[in-house]
């Protein structure tokens, strides 16, 4: 049910980008959400479309394909979320403000989209947009197309520079002499704990999380920025403890209800975490909230790999008979974290449905 | 920000510092010598600083009498306590360069790599020292294969002890003029701190040696048999399975040692139904789990349980699920004595091979990772977990609560 403007060439490269998903060639989340917008961006600039209905609804079918890779349509979203608002002010000239602000739950359960009267105008004037012209029914795209590709192109600067705004406030959150726990390789801690470097002398323990052992470049690459690191392995997280000031660890996506998936092992340092009552603040771009958050409840979004980096083939007598799990997610309920750090500032895991009806529209929760 | 409290951490190391000596011994004088030059170096570089030069820290010496847990490291001030009791004492990594923790107010010296010095009294396992006096060749070859971690697991140590020291009892003759019991006692003092110096003395083993003392002193030597014993889980598990009760068994594994693996192929090969996972992963399968099965090194009588690392996070998690913790423990491995923290005894693994722990599927280039100027690698391989995260220890006389761990050996008659 695609519609007539489905040029081939967004064909191709959409298919591109699903088989990299599938086939995990792209790494890490940001990449991930770098090559969607780049993507869309090409969607968007060969697109032909006489209406918005037709151009959100191609968008619509582009992020159902890239759903089904990889389950998160975060970028989709937000790029339809934009594209809609730069629609509404771009039809209704100036944007509309809303009656002074009442600030009660109702109303923030009722608006939608509370964001929407601070738009900036970024078409001048008042553009005549019309809508379903048989006579040129390429107007109304070449009117608005501009727009859009700006409006994109502001997620791709965004998206850009997050790791950049994630660390601004480091050097609040971490004090000298501290010493602070983390697990397995996230870029966004990553440049959290180097921004902090600069200014502070703390010390960091990253635990190897098996089996990806991706702690392993952690620690290398703390370390080689002059950050005293300790490398530990996962089973003496509960042990060292009692000794850490703080848990920063990385998300991979936020989930509406505050909880969030991580690298296996982030669900044994949050619990061990609660337990000494030590907090934990997680770093992550706002690209990885995401609306769903019945996901938990699905077996399978733990997202299982390759089982013989936990039992190697080498094991041969053991691998018929045994059965081996390797899921490479955990899921970490908003009970056990304190902060989530994020390029848009600090925000408690209470009013994380706050930020998702800010960054994205209702409709587009179902993909 | 003032800029006289933040230190550049990666200054290259001042060059008037000796090599680190972290797998040589220091001798006292040695050490010595290396406060004195560091203190002076200090000196120089403040003028009447504050003093707290490199601090020999000396390993927890758990001798025959009640282990003397070493004073927990506070930042910063560190007495230096050096109370040799074996011949060969390693101040392990706290030869490492000290780096002032106080903050803000003295200047520290430039240019040494922060070592945690939390972690500094674990120290490295130490090479086999050269034997002093003359130590029965069973005792060496034994602290040999102690100090290479052949024989690990509480059981199996306590059990080749008693069987070298029954080999040196045998050889052993009474000189004349001498008293059987006293002599005897003498005669082992050196073995037995021989073997401390490979490897710090499982209370399994203390225990053990001091029942041996009271025997001879009470002048009837006669050594308790020990048949040979495999790991207690897993001796619970096939006897289960043998008595036809039906149950799927999920192993947890993890680094340092990777010892599920050993558990793994006997219980399959039992024909026990299995699943092998690590230890971050139990979060996934927790919620279908029905009892969490652990051994022990050791169980202070609080109730905490002294064991292999990973142990604590599994019986936290199984907590917070509501799912019972039972712990199979011999009542020889009560310790007398609480323990508060996994830090006031505990060992490190040694970094030898440690590709034999990791997948086939890492490629080996990313594995090479060694200790560099900001990175240290850490193998803790025990950890301490509350009584609060145990449901019931299951001994040879029974099935008993945690807090009343410190009844049992009194009532079993023994005072230890």
């Amino acid at each position: 049910m695609a519609p007539d403007s489905y040029n081939p060439v967004n064909h191709r490269a959409v298919e591109v980008l699903v088989s990299k998903l599938r086939r995990r060639q792209v790494i890490g989340s940001r990449e991930a959400a770098l090559e969607t917008v780049r993507v869309l961006r090409q969607v968007v600039s060969k697109a032909r479309f006489s209406n918005i209905d037709q151009l959100v609804n191609l968008i619509r079918s582009v992020g159902k394909r890239l759903v089904e890779a990889q389950p998160k349509g975060n970028t989709v979203r937000k790029i339809l979320h934009h594209i809609r608002e730069e629609y509404n002010t771009a039809i209704n000239g100036v944007a509309s403000t809303s009656s002074k602000p009442v600030f009660s739950i109702s109303n923030f359960v009722l608006q939608g989209q509370p964001r929407k009267q601070s738009v900036a105008l970024k078409s001048e004037g008042s553009m005549t947009l019309k809508e379903n012209d048989p006579d040129d029914p390429d107007s109304f795209a070449r009117g608005l197309k501009p727009v859009l590709m700006e409006a994109i192109q502001d997620v791709l600067d965004e998206l850009e520079t997050v790791y950049d705004t994630v660390s601004k406030n480091a050097k609040d959150h971490i004090h000298s002499d501290e010493i602070i726990l983390t697990i397995g390789y996230s870029k966004t801690v990553e440049a959290f704990l180097k921004a902090a470097a600069h200014s502070r002398n703390y010390t960091v323990i990253v635990a190897e999380t098996g089996p990806s052992y991706s702690g392993h470049e952690m620690a290398r690459a703390l370390s080689s920025a002059g950050i005293s690191t300790f490398l530990v392995p996962d089973s003496s997280i509960y042990a060292i403890m009692s000794r850490v000031n703080k848990v920063i660890l990385g998300a991979h996506a936020i989930l509406a209800n505050g909880g969030m998936f991580a690298i296996t092992g982030s669900l044994l340092a949050a619990t061990a975490a609660r337990v000494h009552s030590t907090p934990v603040a997680v770093c992550a771009g706002q690209f990885k909230l995401t609306p769903l958050w019945n996901l938990y409840h699905e077996f399978g979004a733990l997202d299982f790999a390759d089982p013989s980096s936990v039992l190697g083939f080498e094991e041969g007598n053991l691998v018929d008979k045994v059965d081996v799990m390797n899921p490479y997610y955990d899921y970490v309920g908003p009970e056990l974290v304190d902060v989530f750090i994020t390029n848009d500032g600090d925000h408690p895991p209470s009013s994380v449905y706050r930020l998702i009806k800010e960054t994205y529209d209702d409709d587009d929760h179902e993909l | 920000m003032p800029s006289s409290s933040s230190i550049p951490p990666n200054a290259p190391n001042s060059d008037s510092r000796p090599p680190l000596k972290l797998q040589k011994e220091l001798t006292k004088a040695e050490r010595r010598e290396l406060q004195e030059r560091q203190r002076a170096a200090k000196l120089a570089s403040k003028g009447g600083a504050a003093p707290s030069g490199s601090m020999a820290k000396s390993t927890p010496k758990p001798g025959a009498q009640a282990p003397a847990t070493s004073a927990a490291p506070k930042r910063g001030r560190r007495p230096s306590e050096s109370a040799p009791r074996a011949p060969a004492v390693a101040p392990g990594r706290a030869a490492k360069d000290a780096k002032i923790a106080v903050p803000s107010t003295l200047e520290p010296s430039p240019g040494n790599a922060r070592s945690l010095r939390i972690f500094s009294h674990f120290g490295l396992p130490k090479t086999v020292s050269v034997a002093k006096g003359d130590i029965h060749p069973a005792i060496l070859r034994l602290a040999l294969q102690f100090s290479n971690f052949k024989i690990t697991g509480a059981n199996a140590r306590c059990i080749a002890t008693l069987t070298a020291f029954k080999t040196v009892i045998q050889d052993y003759a009474t000189p004349p003029n001498n008293t059987l019991s006293r002599h005897l006692m003498t005669h082992l003092s050196p073995q037995i701190s021989h073997l401390v110096a490979a490897r710090p003395m499982s209370v399994t083993m203390g225990n053990a040696i001091r029942q041996l003392k009271l025997e001879i002193s009470g002048s009837d030597i006669d050594l308790p048999e020990q048949d040979s014993r495999s790991s207690v889980v897993e001796k619970v598990l096939l006897g289960a399975h043998s008595e036809g009760r039906t149950f799927s068994v999920i192993v947890v594994d993890s680094r340092p040692m990777l010892e599920g693996k050993r558990l793994l192929s006997v219980l399959a090969e039992a024909g026990i139904q299995c699943t092998y996972m690590l230890l971050p992963s139990l979060g996934a399968v927790i919620t279908e789990v029905s009892m969490v099965l652990v051994g022990a090194h050791s169980i202070h009588s609080n109730g905490a349980v002294y064991s292999r690392a990973g142990t604590a996070l599994v019986a936290m998690l199984a907590k917070q699920h509501s799912i019972p913790v039972v712990v199979c423990c011999e009542t020889y491995k009560f310790s007398e004595g609480v323990q508060l923290d996994s830090f006031t005894k505990n060992e490190l693994a040694p970094l030898g091979d440690q590709f034999a722990s990791f997948p086939l599927t890492k490629p080996r280039e990313s594995l090479t990772l060694n200790n560099g100027p900001h990175l240290e690698i850490l193998n803790p391989l025990y950890d301490l977990t509350p009584p609060t995260s145990i449901t019931a220890v299951v001994t040879e006389v029974g099935v008993i609560p945690p807090n009343s761990i410190s009844s049992i050996p009194l009532a079993l008659g023994r005072l230890l």
